[in-house]
């Protein structure tokens, strides 16, 4: 009965390393993503209100986050 | 089940009000009029010891007493066999050192990686588990009901502990400083295997044509910033995010109660909102796991990529 009240234990703790295991491109990929946008765009903001372009260096700002979110998020999640 | 306690003792305005305030409160640092320690300001910063900073410590002495200590003994002992909660140490750190940083950092630098990694994986795990236990919460029911302490008492231990959330990895600056160490290190893993300059020069793909360089090099300069912003951002806002629905779902017991003036409403809707709660907080269970060990992992990802340059 022990025996096998350890074997329940262990696939049970096997099959949650599973799912962490699995879950983790998911959550490791949504903030790459949005990561770059938010920082090039806080970025093109505050150099806007510094050099009063609005709202050029923001737009420019969101595109590249965009970019290298992209890139980034590519690269996270096509490792080998 | 304090948020929806201490709304109930709500006068005057109505509930709806103040249940934001009180969900933020539960979630953040307390602020700087409540410091549980007065410091005196070093170089114009206040150093107050707040609440994370205290479960800081809270969270480096349950390590010291879970972690390091058993490992010690362990060692010092001259039968190098694992029972018990060394077992289950011994696996986790097996796990960790060889299925999470040799896969990405290599066998050779392996045990440079790991401790490191393994230190951020229980710092990590720890900070966030502590942080699902309501223990100043229970502390302060006791104190409130059974010594009947008033809240209006400032010089109570027990109170000043009640100003502010417990879980350190839900503040932006502990996670912050996580990542720094792992922007750190990456730069050190770089110019430990390949050199200085050489480092630097592995940020982009070699052998390209010249106006993709021009493309390539920003975006690899914003992506080295990205990747410890990110893991700065996932860590806190997973942790905070999971607190925030429970005490949010809990809430609508004293909202339910006071839109239709009734205390049955609120106690119907304790039916509903506490078992959504709980299965809220198996999944937190999951997630602070889960966050953990995407911690370590990108970590481990990250300072991989820097030592083995392959485009």
């Amino acid at each position: 009965m022990n025996e096998n009240n350890d074997d329940y234990l262990a696939r049970s703790f096997q099959y949650l390393q599973k799912i962490i295991k699995d879950s983790s491109p998911a959550a490791s990929a949504s903030y790459t993503l949005i990561g770059g946008v938010l920082i090039m765009g806080f970025l093109g903001y505050f150099l806007d209100n510094w050099l009063g372009t609005k709202p050029w260096l923001m737009l420019i700002g969101f595109l590249m986050g965009l970019f290298t979110g992209f890139y980034e998020l590519a690269k996270t999640v096509w490792r080998k | 089940m304090s948020a929806a306690a201490e709304q109930s003792h709500a006068t005057g305005t109505s509930v709806l009000d103040q249940v934001g305030d009180n969900i933020i409160h539960h979630v953040s640092n307390s602020s700087l009029e409540h410091p549980l320690i007065h410091l005196p300001h070093i170089f114009g910063i206040d150093i107050s010891v707040t609440k994370h900073v205290f479960m800081l410590w809270v969270v480096a002495i349950l390590v010291s007493c879970a972690v390091i200590i058993p490992v010690r003994k362990y060692l010092q002992k001259d039968k190098a066999i694992p029972s018990g909660w060394m077992n289950a140490l011994e696996a986790v750190v097996k796990f960790i050192r060889d299925s999470i940083v040799q896969p990405n950092v290599g066998a050779k630098s392996v045990d440079l990686w790991a401790p490191m990694i393994l230190t951020f994986f229980f710092f990590i795990l720890f900070a966030n588990g502590i942080g699902l236990l309501p223990i100043f919460e229970m502390l302060g029911s006791i104190n409130r009901f059974i010594f009947h302490v008033p809240a209006s008492d400032t010089h109570n231990v027990v109170n000043s502990l009640l100003h502010g959330g417990s879980t350190v990895t839900a503040n932006f600056n502990v996670t912050a400083g996580l990542a720094v160490i792992t922007f750190i290190s990456i730069i050190i893993a770089g110019t430990k295997a390949h050199g200085f300059i050489s480092h630097w020069k592995n940020l982009v793909p070699h052998g390209l044509a010249w106006p993709i360089y021009i493309i390539l090099i920003p975006i690899e300069i914003i992506g080295m910033f990205v990747r410890p912003f990110a893991l700065t951002m996932r860590l806190a806002a997973n942790m905070t995010g999971g607190h925030i629905a429970i005490l949010a779902i809990l809430s609508f017991m004293a909202i339910f109660a006071d839109m239709f003036h009734s205390v049955l409403a609120g106690v119907g809707m304790a039916f509903i909102s506490v078992p959504m709660a709980v299965a809220i907080n198996g999944l937190e269970i999951i997630v602070v796991l889960v966050q953990a060990y995407v911690f370590t992992l990108l970590s481990s990802v990250f300072i991989g990529m820097a030592i083995n340059v392959h485009h």
